[in-house]
């Protein structure tokens, strides 16, 4: 009898050790994602932008910590996405970030390029990119809706028009347009379709009943009926710019094709998150979950996340979602708030003013980490702000 | 879970078929139903409280209910698998008399680690009334089988009744890990 007794608990021992450390660790939010500290590390993110950005509205693009190397390379897409958090920190945050945004913008209003009806900007020598323009104009429709300024409407159509032009019958974009022979490339990008459906959405709202919002409705069917098998993916894209899109749909609007792409999403948003929670990045957990995740992969779920947040607030058909999306937003800006170098901790890098308000992802850090953790943070002060009335 | 899905869940976790081979018998092979009914009870009320603490459970484990769900239904996969392997549980000890009823019938019999897993998950999803009800439907299926005399024909059915069950429990298992990937 006490033998047998003696097997079942040892078995009953070893089985939940294995499930609690194999299957179901911790999950481990970090310190209370409150509005002092969520504020904390929207201002300290932001400072990372804006003390590390050059005259001409250039950001430093990345820097490794543990060769005290200034990444020297650029992307179009990674200026337009992280001009467009500066933009969405001016409107939700705090409008002191609108002039280093605007000096982002500054940096590519030399570099608009002209075509048949449309304005797009086209980085020097490369191929005119559907993403960062799309980036681009979300930013300008935050600037535009926090300011009323019509300064840059033209620009705005104008880049909306190549968005259009780019966009195909069934609803898919091309990413690239070449300058130089004057040809759509047909060629499909990873994220610039659900940018540039996120933009025209972001358009319609601005500027209803220019057709805007069709062109934007067209695509994001495309995103989550036909996308991945034409594009060639096995499994769906957690795609957080298509979450960005369904957030500016009028829940009217949204068919049941897109409100379910919506949950779709949002589970694998809530997955991604709840992984990330349980790493630690040390001992066996480091075996077992690895280093905990690049900043701009965790951020990306984080305001995917967010977005969707936003639009199952408005709509009934999603509202049975909003109490577990809350939790994983404030558990997401909880670790981040963990994660980033914040309060004299940068004083122990090479160069403190590239460390300070970053997240780091093994000793490297670079603009689009900053970005969209900071869009992630922005969409935790929002739920704040919705708890408190 | 649906209140169907839950059901056929712990139908499947409790497996009366394959349980009813391995409970305490009277020298005319049918299961003492006295001892059978304690046990279950006290299985009840095992599954009652886990249900009902599943929530302050998980939370001082800092485990969501949804990944729990994974979990839940990776130990569920495994007994099921088990089920068709070995379609009878290996013989235990029994405690004399009515205290049979805690060993083997309530444990290891009943009170088995997909149960328990089953318990919780279900518990922080569905409330303790349906989850209680979903067990109360298992061992009540199991009582059920009691009275059923024990031969070389009632044990092959019973093994591939119980094997079935498994097969049943293994996709539950996996209808649980998706659903608990892919759940917010």
């Amino acid at each position: 009898m006490r033998r047998r007794l003696s097997i079942h608990l040892v078995a009953w021992v070893v089985g939940i050790a294995v499930i609690r450390v194999g299957v179901v660790p911790p999950e481990v939010c970090g310190p209370d994602a409150d509005a002092p500290a969520v504020a904390a590390s929207i201002t300290g993110a932001v400072d990372w932008i804006v003390d590390n950005q050059f005259e001409s509205g250039r950001y430093t693009y990345g820097y490794d910590a543990t060769t005290d190397e200034v990444n020297p390379a650029y992307n179009p897409a990674r200026h337009g996405g992280v001009t467009m958090s500066l933009y969405q920190t001016a409107l939700w945050f705090d409008e002191g970030a609108l002039g280093a945004a605007d000096r982002g913008l500054a940096y590519v209003l030399d570099e608009i390029v002209e075509r048949d009806g449309w304005l797009a900007w086209r980085p020097a020598g490369q191929d005119i990119p559907v993403g960062a323009n799309a980036l681009l104009l979300a930013g300008l429709t935050y600037r535009r809706e926090l300011t009323g300024d019509p300064l840059h409407d033209d620009l705005m159509r104008g880049i909306a028009g190549f968005l259009v032009a780019q966009q195909q019958p069934d609803g898919s974009v091309f990413a690239y347009y070449d300058p130089r022979v004057d040809e759509v490339r047909p060629v499909y990008g990873l994220f610039a379709t659900g940018e540039a459906s996120w933009a025209l959405a972001r358009m319609e709202r601005l500027f209803p009943g220019e057709g805007w919002g069709e062109a934007a409705s067209a695509t994001l069917t495309y995103m989550a009926t036909e996308r991945d098998r034409v594009e060639g993916r096995l499994t769906r894209l957690p795609d957080h710019w298509a979450a960005y899109t369904l957030s500016e749909m009028d829940p009217a609007d949204v068919t049941e094709v897109q409100r379910e792409y919506a949950r779709d999403l949002a589970g694998f948003f809530g997955i991604r998150l709840r992984f990330e929670a349980q790493r630690r990045g040390t001992g066996l957990n480091l075996l077992l979950r690895w280093y905990p995740g690049p900043p701009a992969g965790v951020g990306t779920a984080g305001e995917g996340m967010a977005a969707l947040w936003r639009l199952a607030l408005r709509d009934p058909g999603l509202s049975d979602l909003v109490p577990a999306m809350e939790e994983r937003i404030l558990c997401t800006a909880g670790f981040s708030i963990d994660r980033q170098v914040a309060g004299g901790a940068a004083s122990a890098y090479p160069r403190p003013e590239l460390a300070d308000g970053a997240w780091f992802y093994r000793g490297y850090t670079q603009m689009d980490g900053q970005q969209h953790v900071l869009s992630t943070m922005l969409g935790a002060w929002q739920v704040l702000e919705e708890r408190t009335g | 879970m649906n209140g169907l899905l839950l059901g056929l869940a712990l139908v499947a976790a409790v497996n009366p078929p394959r349980t009813r081979t391995g409970l305490p018998e009277t020298t005319t092979g049918r299961a003492r139903l006295p001892v059978l009914l304690l046990g279950s009870g006290i299985a009840l009320a095992v599954v009652a409280g886990l249900a009902w603490w599943s929530g302050p459970l998980l939370d001082a484990l800092d485990v969501s209910p949804e990944t729990f769900r994974i979990a839940a239904g990776l130990v569920a996969g495994i007994a099921g698998l088990r089920s068709i392997i070995r379609t009878s549980p290996g013989a235990e000890p029994e405690l004399p008399g009515l205290r049979s009823a805690v060993w083997p019938v309530a444990f290891p019999r009943l009170v088995a680690p997909e149960v328990v897993a089953l318990a919780i998950t279900a518990g922080s999803e569905d409330g303790v009334t349906g989850t209680v009800a979903a067990a109360a439907v298992a061992f009540a299926a199991l009582a059920a089988l009691g009275p059923l005399r024990r031969g070389a024909v009632t044990d092959g059915a019973l093994r591939w009744a119980g094997a079935v069950l498994g097969m049943v429990l293994v996709v539950i298992g996996a209808v649980l890990m998706i659903d608990g990937v892919r759940e917010v």
